[in-house]
């Protein structure tokens, strides 16, 4: 196996570890965008950087490297929204039902209807 | 009489059908509980003059949704035995008796209706939904350590203490997998009493697709996942 396997694999089972266990937190989430943005700044300002330490990865090119990268990104993101998203649809459900039960119509309010 | 049996119908776009299901249902005397689940073919409108209890979901949230709602409403208008039933009328009110005989009698907090306790009622299931359902008992046991002989069954019957004390999260299909976990969860006598279902074109057509079973899976999966 070579490091960069290894590193992708242990991103990855990180990523989903924090969701099991719900470490996250805003600090986290903003101590991980911060680096990542840092990390391209670097990779923009010295390619050659990248090469060489994709080179040590065990990967052929750097934009390869970023590539895989990139990956994990993308499935933090969507792991991040999908969690969000359904925060927001069981307070959705709350709502939705606290009004219906509110609202209901009774038998006997019918009768009176009528 | 049936004073304090509450009768919870999901209805998601169902007028083709409902009437005649609550109409039978309301001359057995039970006290109905309508859930229109957002239904944009005027399901709700058809209700005017029945003497149900109409909840109204002002969106669509799926079949778990509506039967919690049903349920904390019942509970809150003081029932004592609440029964799930599908608008499409595959089930016969004729079984809604001794599906709550085990609650009256103390026996159950929980019954859950199957179609595999006779033959003639298994009989009454298409081969293909046969294999489906069996496949799906094996999944409802992976996912809650409970063997049952049916899966999927919208006919249950529970105490409003068991309704109080499980929670239906799952908004769609996957309740009916969520509700034997938390029955499980909650610690509550529960038996299997057969029921007989009616296949009618339009119960089929409503019904879920096979492929259903897949999305059920992946819900529970991320269920454990994401809490």
């Amino acid at each position: 196996m070579s490091p960069i396997q290894l590193i992708l694999i242990l991103l990855m089972v990180t990523a989903i570890a924090t969701y099991f266990h719900r470490l996250r937190s805003k600090f986290l989430d903003n101590l991980i965008v911060l680096a990542i943005g840092t990390a391209g700044v670097v990779m923009i300002v010295m390619p050659k950087w990248t090469t060489s330490l994709a080179h040590y990865l065990g990967v052929g090119r750097g934009v390869d490297l970023i590539m895989y990268l990139a990956w994990i990104g993308v499935i933090f993101v969507c792991l991040l929204l999908y969690s969000k998203v359904r925060g927001i649809q069981s307070s959705l459900t709350e709502l939705v039902r606290a009004q219906a039960i509110d609202n209901a119509l009774r038998p006997k309010d019918r009768e009176s209807n009528n | 009489m049936n004073p304090r049996v509450f009768v919870i119908v999901p209805a998601f776009n169902e007028r083709e059908v409902i009437l005649s299901t609550l109409q039978s249902l309301l001359r057995a005397q039970y006290n109905v509980v309508v859930i229109d689940d957002g239904s944009t073919d005027g399901t709700s409108a058809l209700m005017t003059n029945c003497p149900v209890y109409l909840l109204r979901h002002a969106i669509n949230l799926g079949q778990g949704a509506a039967l919690q709602t049903g349920m904390s409403f019942a509970v809150q208008e003081g029932a004592e035995i609440i029964v799930h039933f599908d608008a499409d009328g595959q089930h016969r009110i004729e079984d809604i008796e001794s599906l709550i005989e085990p609650l009256r009698k103390g026996e159950a907090d929980v019954v859950l209706g199957s179609r595999f306790l006779r033959q003639v009622d298994r009989s009454a299931v298409p081969p293909h939904k046969r294999l489906v359902l069996r496949v799906a008992v094996v999944v409802n046991w992976l996912a809650t350590g409970v063997w049952l002989t049916d899966a999927h069954n919208g006919f249950r019957a529970l105490t409003a203490d068991a309704a109080k004390r499980i929670r239906l999260r799952e908004a769609g299909f996957a309740h009916a997998t969520e509700i034997i976990s938390e029955i499980r969860r909650a610690g509550l006598r529960y038996v299997e009493k057969p029921t007989s279902i009616r296949y009618t074109d339009y119960s089929k057509g409503k019904g879920q697709p096979i492929w259903n079973a897949v999305n059920i899976l992946i819900d529970l999966l991320l269920r454990r996942v994401f809490k």
